[in-house]
């Protein structure tokens, strides 16, 4: 029984990876210079996201300041609550994304950078594609600091979307590219040189390559590698798509993994992985604790759109013109914001592949754009890969949202849940 | 005249395409009445009430339209389109990408989707929709543009009520457009011959998330505040600009979606700032009243650095969040009245 699993007398444990420890590197190579170059008057840095395509960024040799991932921080570190409290104060809704509001917070108290705190960028680079917040937030903050911005129009690639369609809005991404050259010039005086873009485009591609290659290796049963330590570990993804930091630190992991996965061992205590599953959303920052306590009811998290969705395969090889537009559909269709059709078939292939036996669906209530469709998307789980799923509804920078108490029975009752399916089975 | 309808969460449906096509276009506008249960079994409760509830309408009405076209704004539309997709029944239903820029790029791929719109009429309703086709909507879609702002005109000299003005707008939006024109000729007639602006009333400019039921409008007029000017969809939003009467329509189309007052979905909030503005100079009032629909996002964003502006240039702006309920919250009257008070 679940209940037994929680209290048992020898917990079941996350046991991470010889080279985990390794990702110091990457982590301080970036937070170093995050802290140093906006400092330095020829140091160009910009504020971005996720969606946007950070190897255009690293391409012109601007750093990339990322405030989703220092909001990330400031949760890691206990700031996040006071932060989202701060922002309120200064109007901003409950119901906005707690990423944004502790943005808001950070830059208004001037809190550290260790502690989630950012920079003033010379620019701010965005996109809408996956959400409003991403640009209403960038776009308020642009103006605060008075620096000029440059936001991405990306079409929304809907369910049924034709193909011609899409290149249409593909057309449309691939003028703005010109139109950010034309800005950057503006702005800062900068060319892009293709041979450069390349280059970057290259390491990008080798990261994500070692990325697809660690995510192939996570179908091993036992799994080797579980969301603990990926929801760490994807982080060069974010940020360093186009620098070679990254790739040594995942060459490793991968090696790591190989090793692990020839011995047939797993993630979990020996012999102790009874439920592989897949969580949907992002993580709880102020709580990774949450990910490291389902060892505790034999269950392992092996696969999570949210993560994967970082590492795509970059275009190599192309013409200049095939490679803005490989760019460009990459922009408009990501794992993390796929329509609900591609979803839902992504959904069902990765049940498979990964020999998922129950889903958990964050019900993110600071992310509706990834809760769209979670309805149907939860009912066609069930019904056509007949396995449960858990609608968990809390958020993933703000801790009030996560009550303890009804959390833990939820999980329980799911945990019942996926060993009765499996006994069913 | 049957009735193509659209879900729009601005002013970016082109309706003169639907116009064009042989159709009644009719913005959905939910019913604040009907419990949001329908929509609630796809939609959680902490999406916008307002796009729940067009749901709920569409998913009951949908039978008696044409077919339905959602256009793209805030990230209901944007992603809720999925959801309509797979259940609201409808023999039609067709995304179109109206951008969020406003640039001579995007109008180039506004002109891109417009073709794409008609050539998707055009197959699906076996029609052609010809440039006289074109140009006789947007003659008629601006005769009720201009009239609109004639009588909305009246608002700060005579004495017409909060739901007068909504209900004709919304008038505008979902009747068949000669029926409009009808109506707007004779408001204009009866408006101007009204008494003139009551003294016990105070003149508000209005802005936020766009007011969908006359409940809300109601609620003002009972706490004695009068909406003069406002930078709403279902509001000046709508008929401020018209569309250029050139030789090519598809063009003026673009222009003119392009460069009508920006919405919350859409960049500049600078845009937005200096349109509120120069309608504050242009019409004095009292107060600025900002609301916000709860879970309205595009709003609730923008609220803030717009309301700090305008009090930074000296207006008085009062900020409320608005449940989606015809019931008249007292805690709303209160502080309005509250506030009124003050000034
Ligand atoms: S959490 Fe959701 S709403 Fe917030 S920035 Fe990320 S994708 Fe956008
Ligand atoms: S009220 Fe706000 S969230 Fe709702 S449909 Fe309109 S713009 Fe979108």
């Amino acid at each position: 029984m679940a209940q037994q699993h929680a209290t048992s007398q020898s917990p079941i444990r996350i046991k991470t990876l010889p080279h985990a420890q390794e990702l110091k590197k990457p982590m301080m190579y970036y937070f170093l210079r995050s802290i140093i170059y906006p400092k330095l008057p020829w140091k160009l840095t910009a504020w971005t996201g996720a969606g946007f395509p950070i190897e255009l960024l690293w391409a012109y040799n601007v750093f990339p300041l990322h405030p989703e991932n220092m909001a990330t921080v400031a949760a890691a570190r206990k700031q996040s609550q006071r932060l989202i409290e701060h922002a309120e104060g200064m109007g901003y809704s409950r119901d906005l994304c707690s990423y944004c509001k502790t943005n808001f917070g950070a830059v208004d108290t001037k809190i550290k950078t260790s502690l989630g705190g950012i920079a003033k960028p010379d620019f701010i680079a965005i996109t809408n594609t996956i959400c409003d917040t991403h640009w209403k937030w960038f776009q308020i903050q642009a103006r605060n600091f008075n620096v000029p911005a440059f936001i991405f129009d990306c079409p929304s690639y809907v369910s049924g979307t034709s193909d011609e369609t899409l290149e249409g809005y593909i057309d449309y991404l691939v003028e703005q590219f010109f139109d950010f050259a034309a800005f950057m010039e503006k702005h800062f005086g900068k060319k892009l040189t293709e041979k450069k873009m390349r280059k970057v485009l290259e390491k990008s591609d080798r990261l994500c390559q070692l990325w697809q290659e660690i995510y192939e290796l996570r179908k091993a049963i036992p799994a080797p590698y579980s969301s603990a330590e990926t929801s760490a570990s994807f982080f060069p993804l974010v940020v360093l798509c186009g620098v070679d930091v990254g790739i040594k630190f995942f060459e490793k992991i991968l090696a790591d993994l190989k090793e692990r996965v020839a011995k047939g061992e797993g993630t979990l205590t020996s012999g102790k992985e009874k439920y592989r599953l897949l969580f949907e959303g992002i993580p709880f920052w102020y709580k990774m604790k949450f990910m490291y306590e389902l060892a505790n009811y034999e269950a392992v998290v092996v696969y999570e759109p949210y993560t994967y969705s970082f590492g795509p395969r970059k275009p190599l090889n192309l013409s200049l013109e095939e490679t803005l537009r490989h760019v460009a559909r990459l922009m408009l269709d990501i794992p993390y914001s796929y329509n609900l059709e591609k979803r839902i078939d992504y959904f069902k292939r990765c049940i498979a592949e990964y020999n998922i036996d129950g889903v958990i669906l964050h019900e993110n209530m600071s992310c509706r754009p990834s809760c769209s469709g979670m309805l149907d998307l939860k009912e066609a789980i069930q019904k056509e890969c007949k396995i449960p799923v858990l609608i968990l509804q809390c958020d993933m920078n703000d801790p009030r949202a996560y009550a303890e108490g009804p959390i833990k029975t939820r999980i329980e009752g799911f945990i019942e849940l996926l060993a009765a399916n499996k006994k069913a089975k | 005249m049957r009735i193509l309808a659209y879900f729009d969460s601005s002013h970016d449906m082109p309706e003169e395409i639907i116009i064009a096509a042989g159709f009644t276009p009719m913005k959905i506008m939910g019913d604040v009445h009907q419990p949001n249960d329908p929509a609630d079994q796809y939609l959680q409760k902490f999406f916008c009430p307002a796009a729940r509830s067009f749901l709920t309408q569409a998913l009951a009405q949908s039978a008696q339209w044409a077919g339905i076209v959602v256009a793209h704004g805030c990230d209901a539309t944007n992603r809720h389109y999925d959801v309509w997709k797979r259940h609201v029944q409808t023999p039609f239903l067709y995304w179109f990408n109206s951008p969020i820029r406003n640039d001579d790029i995007a109008k180039r791929f506004y002109i891109a989707e417009l073709k794409r719109l008609i050539a998707a009429l055009e197959k699906h309703f076996n029609i052609s929709i010809s440039h006289d086709n074109l140009k006789s909507a947007i003659a008629q879609s601006n005769e009720i543009k201009i009239r609109l702002k004639t009588i909305a005109a009246l608002r700060s000299t005579k004495d017409i009520s909060n739901s007068e003005y909504f209900n004709t707008i919304v008038a505008c939006l979902t009747k068949p457009k000669n029926e409009c024109i009808d109506l707007l000729k004779q408001i204009e007639v009866e408006w101007k011959n009204r008494p003139p602006f009551p003294q016990n009333k105070k003149r508000f400019y209005l802005t936020g998330s766009d007011i969908t039921y006359v409940e809300w409008m109601e609620l003002l007029d009972e706490c004695s505040i009068r909406i003069v000017r406002d930078d709403l969809s279902i509001g000046e939003r709508y008929f401020t600009t018209t569309i250029p009467e050139g030789n090519d329509p598809l063009e003026a189309i673009a222009e003119y979606y392009l460069t009508i007052p920006r919405p919350a979905t859409k960049i500049s909030l600078d845009g937005r700032i200096e349109f509120i503005v120069n309608s504050l100079r242009e019409t004095p009032v009292d107060a600025v009243l900002s609301q916000n629909l709860k879970f309205c996002e595009p709003y609730a964003y923008d609220a803030v650095p717009v309301n700090n502006e305008l009090r930074k240039r000296g207006f008085k702006v009062l900020h409320l969040e608005r449940e989606f309920t015809p019931l008249f919250d007292q805690q709303v009257i209160n502080r309005i009245s509250a506030f009124r008070e003050m000034l």
